[in-house]
């Protein structure tokens, strides 16, 4: 045997032993969850304690329609005993993960599988037959449901009950930590009510429609976006009438994203006299917005604060 | 008197109970008045709510003792490998023997919806270039100088198979021009069958498929990185690539990062190298792939090929290759601002020489000899993209021609604009060397230096794509 092929051998038994061997005394405490978002990552955590180890496919400052499918998500999702997607073709990328990862436990339908959107009221689904002259519209409705907090009861309940298929034994583990999850949860939603309840029917123009389930818990209206379609970046014309739009209806408030395009709205937010507000997309989109509940807490201040 | 005393008594018997009556009238009214009242507060708070809920998305309530059924599906999942070991072990072989339990149908689509998917990709190239190598059908595009022309119309459908399989079809309409007729080549590009549920992190992928050699041969031509492919992969496969009937096996290492190997046993049909066409002589393929992600730094992957077969003449052919790919995404940017990549093949060849004819008189003086050839080609490309919408690369290939002497080099600056991830346009210019002109010099023509303008347009009709590395 080659000193090649000896490295070779010396590496896959090795690995074996890592992944396969000694791996068994972790396995045998935490169940192995992989999320494609890091709102459910967040949301996993709170509901598994120290029974899981999460990890999250995308990272919360990249745009969660766009990932690229690296060979390194597949090494994630192959040794997951659950995959928690946000489903409504929101992260339609992680099939093709998910077929390179070679892993049965997470296919669709597989008990493997926890569909996070079960369950909710899903808006802004197309009442007419769509195609892509309305852009990269979303068939089933938009998908950027999980920063609402008033919908992480229901997706903890998801969460819960996956978590509940693959380790039965920790069920009351569980729901204790769903409970204490939400107890957090309550009087953070009744305070945040109250900070945005003097701006409430305020109108704000949106980088895409990402925060629509959010402004809409709050009463905050969704007047316009950057984009002119969805996927399709804005032309002079369509930022010719959103300016004036904005100086019509005296919005306030320019919501961006990490990966959007940030000239444009500061351009737009100088002509037309409207603040640019970062938010944090996802849990880690942002400085500060480090867990659930403070991405959502980072959110409403500053949305708050731009409304003011 | 009497009869006042019992004019009296009646009328107190009489009117007695209606004072009493008048008195609890009186207390219902006000209970009913309260209640009343009670209910306009209630209401008034309902119709805030409503209004409320009018305002916001509805949240579903938690329930307070979850079940244990699949979400939605009302199906227990008993029985599972998965299940019964939640920390993820490995199956044993009695798990791996036992049947395994049916998933849940996948897919909340509405009536009506079909249960695959399906697209349509139009492929269309404009190619201008001297009126020499047109004569010489010596383009890129050979026999399609200075047209415009579709080049793959490819209608594909793909989904589930069931639970455990997954198929994907794909029909290629193509033009072929040849001797001023325009003809139009209808034919299956690829009918694949994978395995999905197979143990020991293996996938088994069976059918005609574009094999999995190198960086660009399992690409189409649309998806490709440049409106062409590198004249050292058309010159070691033909235009159409290596694409072979047969099956590939992956297996997936378990390493804490990505390492895959696959092997692959197909008919052999490319008439280029191989060409036997028979499983009894097969042509074995295999491949070597990890990647490395550095996060902020980018990712690299690494690959190695091998494929090896009879030719027509029941010679061996073997061809190896390596590569590689790097790129650059700056954090929170959605696309690449930096990509590199390369790939280096190298074929060995048995073959049997013609006899050679000295003195021309069309009768070999010596027999037909048994040789060994050696080739190598390689090409690497560079694409720099700094907004989403427009890409800007080069490329550089290298390659000696397989069935003869000699060797050709080129260079290609590109420039896409992709207003959507549904349509693209590239615009090309290709310089091409060669060392020698035979091979390239058809109707009298030559073509040994060949300048090219290539143009491309691609659309795409149906689902999101995804964006492999």
């Amino acid at each position: 045997m080659s000193a090649l092929a000896r490295v070779i051998v010396f590496a896959l038994v090795a690995g074996g032993l890592a992944g396969g061997g000694g791996g068994l005394a972790a396995a045998a405490d935490k169940v192995r969850v992989v999320t494609t978002l890091t709102d459910l990552r967040a949301l996993t955590e709170a509901v598994g304690g120290d029974l899981v180890e999460v990890d999250s496919l995308a990272r919360g400052n990249q745009n969660p329609h766009d990932l690229e499918v690296r060979p390194s998500l597949m090494v994630k999702v192959r040794r997951a005993d659950l995959l928690v997607i946000n489903g409504l073709e929101g992260d339609a990328w992680v099939e093709a993960v998910v077929r390179g990862a070679s892993n049965p436990r997470v296919l669709p339908g597989a008990p493997g599988r926890i569909d996070a959107s079960e369950g909710v009221m899903v808006l802004e689904v197309p009442k007419t037959r769509v195609d892509r002259s309305m852009g990269d519209v979303h068939p089933l409705g938009n998908p950027h449901y999980s920063l609402d907090p008033g919908m992480a009861p229901l997706i903890t309940t998801n969460i819960l009950n996956g978590l509940v298929r693959a380790a039965p034994q920790h069920r009351a583990a569980f729901e204790r930590n769903r409970r204490a999850f939400l107890s957090l949860l309550e009087p953070a939603l009744a305070r945040w009510t109250a900070v945005l309840a003097p701006v409430r029917g305020a109108r704000v123009v949106v980088e895409h429609g990402i925060f629509t389930y959010l402004l809409a818990r709050f009463g905050v209206v969704q007047a316009a976006t950057i984009e002119e379609r969805p996927g399709i970046p804005a032309t002079p014309t369509h930022v010719a009438k959103l300016i004036q739009q904005i100086k019509e209806e005296r919005i306030k408030a320019i919501l961006t994203v990490p990966w959007g395009d940030r000239k444009l709205a500061a351009r737009i937010g100088d002509e037309a006299g409207a603040r640019v507000v970062a938010l944090a997309p996802a849990v880690g989109g942002l400085k500060g917005a480090d867990t659930y509940l403070s991405t959502v807490d980072y959110n409403v201040t500053a949305l708050a604060t731009a409304l003011k | 008197m009497r009869a006042l005393v019992c004019l009296v008594a009646l009328l107190s018997a009489t009117f007695a109970p209606a004072a009493a009556g008048a008195q609890d009238k009186g207390a219902q009214i006000e209970a009913l008045r309260k209640e009343l009242e009670t209910l306009k507060k209630a209401m008034g708070t309902l119709a805030e709510r409503l209004k409320t809920l009018e305002a916001q998305p509805a949240t579903a309530a938690a329930p307070a003792s979850p079940a244990t059924d699949a979400p939605g599906t009302g199906q227990t999942f008993v029985g599972n490998v998965a299940q019964a070991r939640p920390g993820g072990d490995p199956p044993s072989l009695m798990d791996l023997a036992r049947p395994r339990e049916p998933f849940a149908l996948y897919e909340r689509r509405g009536a009506g919806q079909l249960l695959f998917d399906m697209g349509v990709v139009g492929d269309f190239v404009f190619n201008l270039t001297q009126r020499n190598v047109d004569k010489a059908n010596g383009g890129t595009f050979a026999g399609r100088e200075n047209r415009f022309f579709p080049r793959e119309i490819e209608l594909s459908f793909f989904g589930q198979v069931d639970p455990y399989a997954r198929a994907e079809v794909r029909i290629e309409a193509a033009e072929e021009f040849e001797d001023g007729a325009r003809d139009l080549h209808l034919g299956l590009a690829e009918a694949h069958l994978t395995l999905l549920t197979l143990p020991f992190n293996t996938q088994a992928k069976i059918g005609l498929m574009r094999t999995r050699f190198g960086l660009l041969n399992p690409l189409h031509l649309h998806d490709g990185p440049q409106v062409d492919r590198p004249n050292v992969l058309t010159r070691f496969f033909g235009e159409e690539g290596l694409v072979e009937a047969g099956t590939e096996v992956t297996w997936a290492a378990p390493l804490p990062f990505f390492l895959e190997l696959l092997g692959g046993i197909f008919n052999g049909d490319n008439d280029v190298l191989f060409g036997f066409g028979k499983v009894s002589e097969p042509l074995l393929t295999g491949r070597l792939r990890t990647f490395f992600d550095f996060e902020d730094w980018g990712a690299i992957q690494l690959g190695a090929s091998v494929a090896s077969g009879t030719n027509t003449d029941r010679h061996r052919s073997t061809v190896v290759g390596v590569d590689a790919k790097y790129k650059y995404r700056p954090d929170g940017w959605s696309h690449p601002l930096f990509t590199v990549a390369g790939e280096w093949l190298h074929v060995h060849q048995h073959v049997t020489t013609e006899g050679a004819d000295d003195d021309g008189d069309g009768i070999p003086e010596h027999a037909p000899e048994n040789r060994t050839r050696n080739k190598n080609g390689w090409y690497t490309y560079a694409e720099v993209q700094p907004w989403k919408r427009w890409l800007f690369g080069f490329r550089y290939d290298w390659t000696e021609f397989p069935d003869r002497r000699g060797h050709e080099w080129a260079v290609q600056p590109y420039l896409a604009f992709m207003p959507t991830e549904f349509l693209r346009f590239r615009l090309a210019y290709k310089h091409t060397e060669r060392n020698k002109r035979d091979g390239f010099g058809d109707n009298g023509g030559s073509a040994r230096i060949v300048d090219e303008l290539l143009l491309q347009a691609t659309f795409i009709l149906g689902a999101h794509p995804a964006h492999p590395f």
